[in-house]
Order: structure tokens, then C-alpha cells, then sequence
């Protein structure tokens, strides 16, 4: 009795990491593959029955910081993507700090208002936006990437920033306000100190998302001037040379490896991020 | 954490308690929370207001300052629009079978692993498709599925799968299904994530309860871990599933809307309407309709989901 349900829970456990193994495996494959092709000459990406086994070459890694602007697209990536983090921290706590320390007529409006903004379609906004930056003459500008990246992700920094804030203990709050701290200060010397994980949380994440985005930087950006990594890799297609696979696989490769690092740093609190603060940790 | 309180006496001596504390002015917490409030509204509200003032006129990106008045004529001819039509049709087609078999995966993915030993390494395997940028997956899987020479049809033939080698984007239900694939491969981590996380952050307790009184490992999850999870999934599909609705970057790049319309979503539908035919009162017609629509879901999500989760 007891050994039969020992090998019945053997037989799970076999049966478990099978279908896990099956699911890594279908994960796994497609990114094999990209490094692969990053790795072989452009003759032998695109044969029929593929190459599986190609002869290795660094061509494509040397060719693409050749042949395309690629320090220009990692400046304009940079640029952009920083920037809107540092225009969202410096919107978002101070909204943050209000949403969730005080109390005050319209504050849940107020705030899911911020949250719903998560919400809206893109393409919709997109035309509006386009006239908007022609109009400002920030067209082909890093700065209107900023401006926008910064609006994208407002709401899911203030809603994570807000969500650490709540779980600072009021009592150390009341310490520092005994000892005749107005607002600003608590929330300077107390409050940011101690939702600091929240605060670096938010911005791996705002930062992930606007070196990802890919509608709007298309639309406002048309050389390498503006143009980010993101948008740049979709230029890869040299008229009769076709897609450039092997220089696209490079770029990939390229911004995964600091994608993975952030994300490392913030593992801990990935699903809390991904939710906007509705989990706790 | 702390709602609004019941009665205008509770609020009031709130209040009286907090200035007694603070001395802060009344005015504090709006000003801390204006400019982004102010920030999103000038990237919100104005965009809304423009595209519905466009809506009414027959406007052209090339020819600016020949605007003709043509009242709701925009809207109505959306109506009578296959395109637009199929392209609403798509979007559901394609962004519900996505969510659908992410969910799942993801949620039974998630049950195999949070109580494992070695969750942690599982997991960093799992979410590494999410880390590449959306356009860099969307050229890998076009790649993967190329007519002639995928890698797909090439390992499905060897395995005996499919031994017949498959026209992925010049069959309409293919050409779908390899937009599906796509993003179930690049967002299913996402949902992944958030359940373990979830999962983890749950009590252990009951689960062991549940144990001693007899009940198989699939049971307490699926009687126990599972109900406990609702909120969390509720909150996690409506991001998902805006995402999914939203999709443009793989079909721009995988297939444009190809074969005869058939992958073309509501996204794309505005991107070719307004920037290739540059017919501008038509795109802002459709955007105000995707608009309201959103903004409707928008506020029923929130309030439905968001609000008992955070309280």
C-alpha cells in the first residue's frame, strides 16, 4: 500500500518533468536557432532542407556594426529609454506618495484614472500623436521618443511605486512627523528610502518596456537619427538582398544579454511589477 | 490599504487628525499628484478629442487644409467596410485563441513547477522568450516559418508530425495560427510569472491540510491553490488580453495583414488606412470607435478587478 503510492508519486514526478522538459524544449529552440544563425554566412540562412549544422563565422557580428548605424540606433535607444525613466520617476513618486498616504476627495478616481491609461490602444492614439510631434517639430527627434515612452509607462511606475509605499509601517512615518517633518521631507528621508525596491522594480521594468517598444518609434522616426535598436533591425531588409536574418539575429542577441541582467536584478519582484503592484510579495 | 471612510464625520475628524499631525495644507495631495495627471491627460485626452474631430471630416494626410465636413459619413462607411469588419473579426480571432492556449499553458506550467526544488532555474529558462525585443521575435518566427525553407515544416516532417510541408502565410488559417504561435511563444512567461509568483505567495498551510486529509496533489491545487488564485487571474488576463488585442508589431512584420486580409487586426487596420492610404478621417473614425470601445473595457476591468485586489 505505502509502496504503491511512493511509485505512483515516482511516476508523477517523471511525468512532470517530461512535460516540463517538452515545454523548455519549444522554449529553448527558437533562441538556439537565432544564435545559430548569428553565426553562419548568409548563403546558408535561408536553403531548403535547412542548414542545421552550418560553418561557424563571426561575419555577421562584424558586419553589422559595419554596415548599419548601430551606435547611432544604441545612442537614440539610450537616450529615449533613460530619459522617459527619468521623467516618469520624477512624475510618478510624488503621485505615488499621494495616492497612497493620503486621503482626499477623488483620490481613487484619481488613480485608477492613472491605472486605466495602461489601457488604451495604441494604434488608435497613434494619428493624433504623429500630427501632435509634426506639429511641435519633434518629428525624427530622440526627445519625442522620450516624451512618449515616458506616457506609456507612467501608470504601471506609479501604480508599482505606490504599491511599496503603501507597506512602509505608518509608525515610522509618525516618528519622523513627532519630531516636525512636514510632508516632503517624510517622503524624501523615510518614505522613498524604504520603498527603494519598489522605485528600482518600476524602473527596470518602464525601462525594458520603452527599449521595446516598436508602433510609435516607427511612426516618429524615420532615420538614425531618432531611429532606436528596436525599429532599426526592421531597416535590416537590403532591397534584392532580402532580410538580412543573420544581422537581425546579431541585434537580438545583443539586447538580450542586459534585458536578462535587469531582470535578474529584479526577479524577486518581477510578478509584483508585472501586475502593477496587485501582488504582493 | 485604507479606503475612503463611510460617513463625512469619520472624514472629517480624518482630517482634523491629520492637519493636528502634519499641518500639511489641504492642497498637498492634489498638487503631488497633479503634473501626472496633467501628463497623461495631454497624451490622453488629446488624442481622443483630435481623432474625433477629424472623424467628421474627409481628411487627407497629403493634402492638408482640404478638409470637407462629412459628418458621420466616416463612421458609416466603417460600417459597410469588409475590411474593417474582417479586421475586428481577426482581432478576435486571433488575439482570443492566443490568451486562450497562453492561459492555459501557462497556468498548468505554473502548477507543475511552485512546489518544485528547483523553481528558480525553471523559471529563468521559461521567461527568456518574453526578454527579446517584440520585433526581434516577430523577424525569428517569420524566419522560422519562411516559405521553402522552414525550420518548422523541415522538423515537423522529420518527426513525422506533419508530412506534408505546410504554406504557413499563404493559408489563411495557417497564416493566424503562426501569428498565434508567435505570441504564445513570446507571452506566455509573462502570465507564467505571475502565477508562480501568486502561487508561491500563498499560504502553505491549507494546501498541507488538504494533504493530510487525504486529497491528491492535482486536487488541492485545483480545490484549494486554485480559487485562491482568482483575483490574481482576473487582473493578469485583462493585461494580457489588452496586450493581445492590441497587437501590431508581428503582424507588421510577419505577415502585413496577409494573405487577402485574413491576419490583418484592428491595429494594422488603422497603421494602413492612416499612414499608407494616408486617408486620416477614416483612421481617426476607427480609432475613436477602438477608443470608446477600450476605454468602456477599461473602466469595467478596473472597477471589477483592480479595485477589490487592492483593497
Amino acid at each position: 500500500m505505502a509502496s504503491s503510492r511512493r511509485m505512483a508519486q515516482h511516476s508523477s514526478r517523471i511525468g512532470r518533468y517530461l512535460l516540463l522538459a517538452c515545454w523548455a524544449f519549444f522554449c529553448l529552440l527558437p533562441i538556439v536557432w537565432l544564435v545559430t544563425i548569428s553565426l553562419r554566412g548568409r548563403t546558408e540562412t535561408m536553403v531548403n532542407p535547412p542548414i542545421y549544422w552550418p560553418h561557424f563565422t563571426l561575419d555577421a557580428w562584424r558586419d553589422t556594426f559595419d554596415n548599419w548605424p548601430m551606435w547611432a540606433y544604441l545612442r537614440n535607444t539610450f537616450i529615449a529609454a533613460i530619459g522617459s525613466v527619468l521623467i516618469d520617476l520624477l512624475l510618478a513618486i510624488p503621485a505615488a506618495y499621494s495616492l497612497a498616504r493620503f486621503q482626499y476627495r477623488g483620490r481613487d478616481q484619481i488613480g485608477f484614472y492613472i491605472l486605466s491609461t495602461r489601457m488604451i490602444v495604441p494604434a488608435a492614439v497613434a494619428l493624433p500623436i504623429y500630427i501632435l510631434f509634426k506639429n511641435l517639430h519633434l518629428l525624427d527627434n530622440p526627445a519625442a521618443l522620450m516624451l512618449i515612452y515616458a506616457a506609456i509607462n507612467l501608470s504601471i511606475v506609479t501604480w508599482v511605486i505606490r504599491s511599496y509605499m503603501i507597506e512602509v509601517p505608518r509608525e515610522i512615518e509618525e516618528a519622523a512627523r513627532v519630531d516636525g517633518a512636514r510632508s516632503i521631507g517624510i517622503l524624501m528621508r523615510v518614505t522613498l528610502p524604504l520603498s527603494i525596491s519598489g522605485v528600482v522594480t518600476a524602473s527596470i521594468l518602464a525601462l525594458i518596456f520603452a527599449v521595446n517598444e516598436f508602433l510609435f518609434t516607427l511612426l516618429i522616426s524615420y532615420t538614425d537619427r531618432a531611429q532606436t535598436l528596436s525599429v532599426g533591425l526592421a531597416m535590416f531588409t537590403g532591397g534584392s538582398k532580402g532580410i538580412i536574418y543573420n544581422d537581425i539575429a546579431v541585434v537580438a542577441l545583443v539586447t538580450f544579454v542586459p534585458m536578462f541582467i535587469l531582470t535578474l536584478l529584479i526577479q524577486r519582484h518581477l510578478s509584483r511589477g508585472l501586475t502593477m503592484g496587485a501582488l504582493k510579495n | 490599504m485604507s479606503s475612503v471612510p463611510a460617513s463625512t464625520a469619520s472624514v472629517k475628524s480624518a482630517r482634523a487628525a491629520a492637519r493636528r499631525r502634519g499641518h500639511d495644507p489641504r492642497w498637498l495631495p492634489y498638487a503631488l499628484v497633479a503634473p501626472a495627471v496633467a501628463y497623461l491627460l495631454g497624451i490622453t485626452l488629446y488624442p481622443f478629442i483630435y481623432a474625433l474631430y477629424k472623424s467628421f471630416y474627409q481628411s487627407s494626410f497629403t493634402m492638408p487644409g482640404m478638409d470637407t465636413f462629412v459628418g458621420l459619413g466616416n463612421y458609416a462607411s466603417l460600417f459597410r467596410d469588409g475590411d474593417f469588419l474582417a479586421s475586428v473579426v481577426n482581432t478576435v480571432i486571433i488575439s482570443g485563441s492566443s490568451v486562450l492556449a497562453e492561459f492555459v499553458l501557462a497556468l498548468g506550467l505554473a502548477a507543475l513547477v511552485y512546489r518544485d526544488p528547483w523553481v528558480k532555474g525553471w523559471r529563468m529558462i521559461f521567461l527568456a522568450p518574453m526578454l527579446f525585443m517584440p520585433s526581434a521575435v516577430s523577424f525569428m518566427w517569420k524566419l522560422l516559418f519562411v516559405p521553402g525553407a522552414s525550420v518548422v515544416n523541415d522538423l515537423m516532417g522529420h518527426t513525422g508530425v506533419l508530412p506534408d510541408a505546410l504554406n504557413w502565410v499563404g493559408n489563411p488559417a495557417l497564416a493566424r495560427l503562426s501569428l498565434v504561435v508567435a505570441d504564445v511563444w513570446e507571452w506566455t512567461p509573462f502570465l507564467f510569472l505571475i502565477f508562480v509568483g501568486a502561487l508561491q505567495a500563498q499560504n502553505s498551510d491549507l494546501e498541507e491540510a488538504a494533504k493530510v486529509d487525504g486529497a491528491r496533489s492535482w486536487q488541492v491545487f485545483w480545490q484549494v491553490s486554485l480559487p485562491l488564485l482568482r483575483p490574481i487571474i482576473a487582473i493578469a488576463l485583462v493585461l494580457r488580453g489588452i496586450d493581445a488585442v492590441t497587437m501590431f508589431t508581428k503582424v507588421y512584420v510577419m505577415t502585413q495583414g496577409a494573405p487577402a486580409g485574413n491576419t490583418e487586426t484592428v491595429s494594422y487596420f488603422i497603421y494602413r488606412v492612416g499612414f499608407n492610404q494616408f486617408d486620416a478621417g477614416t483612421a481617426a473614425a476607427a480609432s475613436v470607435l477602438v477608443l470608446i470601445v477600450t476605454i468602456g473595457v477599461a473602466q469595467y476591468a478596473v472597477s471589477r478587478y483592480f479595485r477589490p485586489a487592492m483593497e
